[in-house]
C-alpha cells in the first residue's frame, strides 16, 4: 500500500514534470506551421517547377530537330515523318511548302529515293548551334538552327527557322522551314562551284502551297529573320540595308 | 534519433491525452518547415544555375547567327559596355563600338551601310562545342567554344578557319553578357591545299586587320598557329570541376503521409527533376571537355573521364576497358601532345541526350566532325557516337563511348572520289576485346543503332 502511494507520488511527479516541459517546449518553440506557411512553399515549388520544365523543354525541343537530322542521314523516312505534327508544314530551299505528315514522306521520299542508306550515297546532314526559344505559354516554341551538310555532291549550308507544338506532353515539329544559304560542289568548294537555289518546278513532288519566301543563296546575300530578339538588349531585328548585301528578294 | 523522440512524445500525449502535447508536433513541424524551406532555396539556387548554363549557350549561338549576316552591331551587344574581345595575336579591342568594327573588318562588312554583308562576302563562323562553367554565386560564368569558319569572297578566295574561343560573363541583373572574349585563331587555310599544307607562321603573323586597325592593348600571350600545336587555356584548368557536375543520386526518401510529407515529396520530385535537367547540361560539358582534350592529344586527361570499369571503343579497333588501357587505346591516334603538322580536331555536335529516371546514368548520341593532318595529308572524317555515362557522386564520367566511323576521306580528292577504310584492331597496342559489332565506312553505310526510340511516335527507327 506504501509502496503504491509512493508510485503513484512517482507518477504524479513525472506527469507535472513531462506537462512542464511540454508546456516549456510549447512556449519557446514555434507554433505549427500555418496552412498558409504550407501553401506558401507549395507555390514556390510550383513555380521553380514550370522554370524545370522548361529547361527540359528546351532539351526536348533540340532532340527532335537533331533526331531529324539522323534520320536524314540514313534516308529513315518513314521515322523522320513521324517528328512533324498530323498538320505540320515542311518548306525546304525554294521547294514550296508540304502540308500534314503524309506528304512530307512523300516530299522525302521522291526527292532522295526510297529509305534507307544506299552505298556510296552520303547526304550527312549535320545539325550545328541550335538556338531554341520556349515560349510564355510553354506548349510552342521556335529553333533556329544550322545544317551543315556534307554529301558525295560536296558542302552545303542551310538555316532552319523551326516551329514546335507540345501535344499530349511530346514536342513535334509543327513546321520546319529550311532556307537554303549556300551549297558547292567539292573540287573548288564555295570559291565559285556554287549551286542556286531549288524552286518548286524542278522535280516532283509538287508542293501544296507556293515558297513563302523567294531569295538567292550564296553568292547573293540573304537573311533569314531571327525569331528572337537580340539576348543583351531585347531589339528586335534591324532590317539588312540594301547597299550593304541586298536585300532578299520577295520579303 | 529525431525519429525516437517523436516516438516517444507521440505515446506519452495519447496516453496523457494532452491537447497542450501539440507544442512537441510543432517544435518537430517547425523545424520540418525550415528544412523545406531551405530546400526551396537551394532548388531557386540550381535552377538558376542551369538556366544560366543555357542562357549562355544561347548568347554565344546568336553571337554565330548575327556574325554569318553581317550584324556586327548585334552581335558586339552581346558585351558589356567595357567588354573586350582579344583577337588571337593581334592584341585586345575594347568597349561595343571598336568590337563592332574589329568584327566588321574581319567579316567584311561596312561601318557605314550596315546590316548586311557585299555580294559574294561568305562569313560563316559556326559556334559550337560549349563548355560552360557558372561560378558557385551565380554571379560571373566562363565557357569554351569551338569556331569553324567557311569564309571567302566569291571566286577571289576560299578559306577554312578554325578557333577557340574562352569567353568570361557576368550576369548583369539576371542579362547575361559577355565581359571579355579571347579569341584564339589556330588557322585560316585557303580551301585548296586545306591545313595540311599551311607553312609555320614566320615572326609577326598579325592580321592585316590590326596592321590598319590598331587594337587598344597588346595581348596577353603571344603564340604559334597550326602547324604548331598551341593549346588555349582552359578555364577549368585548376580542376574546377562544376561543368560536368549535377546532384548525386539519391534513392526516393520515405516521406510521412501528413501535409509537410506531401510537400516534402514534391520538393523530392523536383530536386530530382532538376537534377536531369542540369545532368543533360554536364554531359554536353564533358562531352565538350573530351573533345578538346583530344583536339590536343592530352590522352591522360581524357582517359581520366572514364569510370573505373570504363570502356572505350573506336571504328574497328576493339575495345580498350579501365582508364589505363583506354590511354593506351587513345594513343593510337598520335603521340601524346601531339607533333607539329599534326591536326586532330574532334567537332561534338548534335547531341540526343536521355538521362535514366533516377539520375544514375545516361545515354547519348553525339556526331563528330574530324579534321585530320599526318605528316602533309590532310583527311575529313565523319562519325556517330553511342555514348553511356554514369553519375559519380555528383561527378558524369563515361561508362562507354563508342565512335562509330561513318566515313574517312582524303582532303584533296575528297571522302566521295578517295574514301579511306578503317584501322583493324592494332597489333603493337591491341585491344581488351575485338569490335563489338563489325562493318564497313564509306562507301558503305549504315544505320548506327539508336539508344532511343523515335522521341515523338515512341515507335522504332525504320529504314522505310
Amino acid at each position: 500500500m506504501q509502496s503504491l502511494t509512493r508510485l503513484r507520488g512517482h507518477l504524479l511527479q513525472g506527469a507535472l514534470a513531462l506537462i512542464g516541459s511540454v508546456l516549456f517546449t510549447a512556449v519557446v518553440h514555434a507554433a505549427a506551421p500555418s496552412a498558409a506557411d504550407l501553401q506558401a512553399v507549395e507555390k514556390q515549388l510550383n513555380s521553380l517547377g514550370d522554370r524545370i520544365t522548361r529547361l527540359q523543354d528546351l532539351t526536348d525541343v533540340e532532340i527532335v530537330q537533331n533526331a531529324y537530322g539522323y534520320y536524314v542521314d540514313k534516308g529513315q523516312w518513314r521515322s523522320l515523318s513521324e517528328l512533324f505534327s498530323e498538320d505540320a508544314t515542311l518548306e525546304i530551299g525554294g521547294k514550296g511548302v508540304f502540308t500534314g505528315r503524309p506528304r512530307v514522306f512523300q516530299y522525302m521520299v521522291e526527292a532522295f529515293g526510297l529509305g534507307g542508306p544506299k552505298t556510296g550515297s552520303l547526304i550527312d546532314h549535320q545539325q550545328f548551334q541550335c538556338l531554341p526559344t520556349i515560349h510564355e505559354d510553354g506548349v510552342t516554341a521556335e529553333a533556329r538552327c544550322i545544317a551543315f551538310v556534307m554529301s558525295s555532291g560536296g558542302w552545303g549550308h542551310n538555316y532552319y527557322e523551326d516551329d514546335f507544338i507540345k501535344k499530349d506532353g511530346v514536342w513535334q515539329f509543327k513546321k520546319l522551314h529550311g532556307p537554303f544559304n549556300m551549297y558547292s560542289g567539292y573540287k573548288l568548294g564555295w570559291f565559285d562551284q556554287v549551286i542556286v537555289n531549288t524552286f518548286p518546278e524542278k522535280f516532283p513532288p509538287w508542293p501544296d502551297l507556293p515558297p513563302t519566301i523567294i531569295y538567292l543563296t550564296y553568292p547573293s546575300y540573304y537573311v533569314e529573320p531571327y525569331h528572337y530578339p537580340n539576348p543583351v538588349t531585347g531589339k528586335g531585328m534591324p532590317a539588312p540595308s540594301p547597299r550593304a548585301g541586298g536585300e532578299a528578294f520577295g520579303r | 534519433m529525431r525519429l525516437l523522440h517523436k516516438a516517444v512524445a507521440q505515446a506519452l500525449c495519447l496516453t496523457l491525452g494532452l491537447a497542450l502535447c501539440n507544442g512537441v508536433y510543432a517544435k518537430d513541424e517547425a523545424a520540418r518547415l525550415a528544412a523545406l524551406n531551405q530546400r526551396v532555396k537551394a532548388i531557386a539556387d540550381e535552377t538558376a544555375q542551369v538556366e544560366a548554363i543555357t542562357k549562355i549557350q544561347r548568347l554565344g549561338r546568336a553571337f554565330g547567327y548575327y556574325t554569318d549576316k553581317g550584324y556586327f552591331g548585334e552581335a558586339a551587344d552581346l558585351f558589356t559596355e567595357e567588354g573586350t574581345f582579344q583577337w588571337g595575336v593581334d592584341g585586345v579591342y575594347k568597349g561595343k563600338a571598336r568590337i563592332r568594327e574589329l568584327l566588321t573588318r574581319h567579316g567584311g562588312g561596312s561601318m557605314k551601310e550596315a546590316p548586311g554583308l557585299p555580294f559574294g562576302r561568305l562569313n560563316l563562323r559556326m559556334q559550337l562545342q560549349p563548355m560552360v562553367t557558372v561560378a558557385a554565386d551565380g554571379k560571373s560564368a566562363q565557357a569554351r567554344w569551338r569556331e569553324w569558319g567557311l569564309l571567302g569572297q566569291y571566286r577571289k578566295a576560299a578559306i577554312w578557319g578554325d578557333a577557340i574561343v574562352e569567353d568570361r560573363y557576368v550576369n548583369d541583373g539576371g542579362v547575361w553578357k559577355i565581359s571579355a572574349r579571347a579569341y584564339y585563331l589556330n588557322f585560316e587555310a585557303p580551301y585548296q591545299g586545306g591545313w595540311a599544307k599551311l607553312q609555320p607562321a614566320s615572326g609577326d603573323w598579325a592580321s592585316e586587320v590590326a596592321k590598319a586597325f590598331p587594337p587598344d592593348a597588346p595581348a596577353p600571350q603571344q603564340y604559334q598557329p597550326f602547324p604548331a600545336v598551341f593549346i588555349p587555356p582552359y578555364h577549368y584548368a585548376d580542376g574546377n570541376l562544376r561543368a560536368i557536375q549535377s546532384r548525386p543520386a539519391v534513392d526516393a526518401p520515405k516521406r510521412a503521409d501528413d501535409a509537410l510529407g506531401k510537400l516534402e515529396a514534391l520538393a523530392d520530385a523536383k530536386e530530382l527533376a532538376l537534377a536531369r535537367a542540369h545532368s543533360v547540361r554536364a554531359i554536353e560539358n564533358l562531352q565538350a571537355m573530351y573533345g578538346y582534350y583530344i583536339d590536343k592529344g592530352q590522352w591522360k586527361k581524357a582517359a581520366s573521364l572514364f569510370g573505373k570499369q570504363g570502356s572505350y571503343e573506336f571504328g574497328q579497333s576493339g575495345v580498350y576497358i579501365g582508364n589505363s588501357s583506354i590511354e593506351r587505346g587513345l594513343s593510337l591516334m598520335g603521340p601524346a601532345g601531339l607533333e607539329s603538322g599534326q591536326l586532330n580536331n574532334y567537332v561534338m555536335v548534335q547531341p540526343i541526350i536521355h538521362v535514366a529516371p533516377d539520375n544514375r546514368t545516361a545515354k547519348a548520341r553525339w556526331r563528330s566532325d574530324v579534321q585530320l593532318s599526318r605528316g602533309g595529308a590532310g583527311r575529313w572524317g565523319g562519325g556517330v557516337y553511342e555514348n553511356e555515362y554514369i553519375n559519380d557522386n555528383g561527378t558524369w564520367k563515361y561508362s562507354k563511348l563508342h565512335y562509330y566511323v561513318t566515313f574517312w576521306g582524303d582532303y584533296d580528292a575528297g571522302w566521295a572520289a578517295k574514301p579511306i577504310p578503317m584501322d583493324p584492331p592494332s597489333t603493337t597496342n591491341p585491344p581488351d576485346a575485338p569490335p563489338t559489332l563489325v562493318y564497313e565506312s564509306f562507301p558503305k553505310l549504315q544505320v548506327v543503332p539508336y539508344h532511343y526510340l523515335n522521341p515523338v511516335s515512341g515507335k522504332p527507327n525504320t529504314v522505310e
